[in-house]
């Protein structure tokens, strides 16, 4: 069935092992500024203010509705010339590579979403928590790190794991702009040894076993998180035997 | 430098080429939204099957159609089908032979897989009570499905759905790599002829804002519509309010979390 020799197939493997890297180092870099961004944006909207509420409107509404494609484009296409109207001539040297507009667009595209759930999860939590820790004279910076925050991943983390797998599903699209991601090397490597259904498949499932794989993580996640909620280590171990 | 990064009289002149573009996009879009639905109801029936052999198989393509990301998806429909020498001479080729057929195939897939779970989670949503209630008044299984269950399972699916139908339709904007001219590829191609980055993409990027905000306002109207027994007269509205104000002093009860059988995609 293969036409291939064996040194041929192991050196598409290391290919697609090595586009694999850069598809993961492409996912976790945006993934972990889209929260970072998130997060920050999520509690900076939670302001009253007309102006913010504005721009957090037009923001949401402009980057969930137009395909994360085009954002890419946009700032592999455009990028220089952004950089150059807002740094001048400074930023004019500068060549954005695919890796770098890659990470720019999905980080602008979903810190949008992740805003959105941390924003509805820091709404959810009783006025009690603030009140509380304004009376117990807790200093803001750490009321959001010890007391708020905490609490509000809770509410986020199943919002979040889906973000987090849809992301993963939209980290290819870079390969569009030319990046030599997993799903590049693949399509290279199908078509140079004729065997789309190998490598495409294989492909899929490293997208499938990745995304089961930290899925598991969230689930011990959610339990870490939800141990400020059991009152003894037993009663989880009754409600399975019930 | 100009102020605005969009050159007007260009775009003027690219509507047309990117309107045919849209309607690239939306017959793109249309038909595997019900190609994919068609698909998903037998798909969803065999998935909640307590029979194994026919559950696995469900769940296994919908681990499959829904993991993988829906570029690989159509790399595997347009290069990998060509590749099967049967099919090349059999009568599917009209089907497999053409970039249209193979991503209208790929993306059905994919919407399938995603829909599979958004009925499942709707159907499980219904209390069990009613269905039980519906059965001990002698109606039989399939007018329970259809005027019980159904009907209250889209109310409740109704956002999930929403959800996916929006993610899918930004998601078509792949097509492209496939030879296919939608919204994304007209505006590459004008971008490529004229080296504008920003007037091009911009446009087409209005033109699917446009389209997902039509969607979602038809989404609105129809929730609305289903839920129309429920609607509040303007007079009850406006007593409702007084109430409310006059209760915000009060301490706010944080609403109770709602356990639902399933995890709404959120995108």
């Amino acid at each position: 069935m293969m036409h291939l020799s064996l040194p041929e197939f192991a050196d598409y493997l290391r290919q697609l092992g090595q586009g694999a890297l850069i598809t993961l180092e492409l996912f976790l870099a945006s993934f972990a500024l889209a929260f970072l961004f998130g997060v920050l944006v999520g509690i900076l909207t939670l302001s009253p203010n007309r102006l913010v509420q504005g721009l957090w409107r037009v923001y949401a509404s402009i980057f969930m509705g137009v395909p994360s494609l085009l954002v890419i484009f946009l700032i592999f296409y455009g990028g220089s010339a952004m950089l150059a109207a807002v740094f001048g001539a400074a930023g004019a040297g500068i060549d954005i590579s695919p890796f770098g507009a890659g990470v720019a667009a999905l980080t602008i595209v979903y810190t949008a979403y992740i805003a959105e759930l941390v924003r509805g999860a820091i709404g959810n939590l009783p006025k009690g928590q603030f009140e509380g820790a304004r009376a117990l004279a807790i200093p803001p910076l750490v009321m959001w790190l010890k007391v708020i925050l905490p609490q509000a991943l809770r509410l986020a983390l199943p919002g979040l794991v889906n973000v987090w797998s849809f992301m993963l599903k939209e980290t290819p699209l870079v390969s569009l702009a030319g990046l030599q991601d997993l799903v590049a090397s693949a399509k290279v490597a199908a078509g140079a040894t004729k065997e789309p259904f190998v490598f495409f498949i294989a492909t899929a499932l490293f997208f499938i076993v990745f995304s089961a794989i930290t899925l598991k993580l969230a689930d011990r996640l959610e339990i870490r998180l939800e141990r400020g909620l059991r009152r003894t280590p037993q009663r989880r171990d009754a409600g399975v035997r019930a | 430098m100009n102020a605005l990064p969009v050159d007007l009289a260009l775009a003027w002149d690219s509507l047309p080429a990117l309107l045919r573009g849209l309607q690239v996009t939306v017959l793109i879009t249309a038909l595997p939204l019900v190609f994919g639905l068609a698909l998903a109801f037998p798909l969803c029936f065999a998935r909640m099957s307590p029979r194994r052999w026919l559950a696995l198989p469900a769940e296994l393509f919908v681990v499959f159609f829904r993991g993988a990301p829906v570029l690989i998806l159509l790399y595997l429909v347009y290069y990998g089908f060509g590749q099967i020498k049967a099919l090349r001479e059999g009568p599917l080729w009209v089907l497999f032979g053409s970039a249209f057929g193979c991503a209208i195939l790929a993306f059905s897939l994919n919407h399938a897989a995603y829909m599979v779970e958004v009925l499942r989670g709707s159907l499980n949503a219904v209390p069990h009570g009613i269905v039980e209630a519906s059965e001990a008044l002698g109606i039989s299984r399939r007018n329970v499905f259809i005027w019980v269950k159904m009907p209250l399972a889209i109310r409740y699916g109704l956002k999930a759905y929403q959800n996916e139908v929006v993610s899918f339709t930004k998601g078509t904007a792949i097509v492209s790599v496939v030879t296919i001219t939608d919204l994304t590829a007209v505006a590459n191609s004008i971008f490529e002829q004229t080296y504008d980055p920003f007037t091009p993409i911009l446009c087409a990027a209005a033109l699917y804002w446009a389209f997902v905000n039509v969607l979602r306002i038809g989404f609105d109207l129809w929730g609305r519509w289903l839920d129309r027994h429920n609607a509040v007269p303007p007079q009850e509205q406006a007593q409702q309010r007084a109430a409310v104000a006059a209760s915000a002093g009060e301490i706010p009860v944080p609403a109770p979390r709602r356990r639902s059988g399933f995890r709404r995609p959120v995108l």
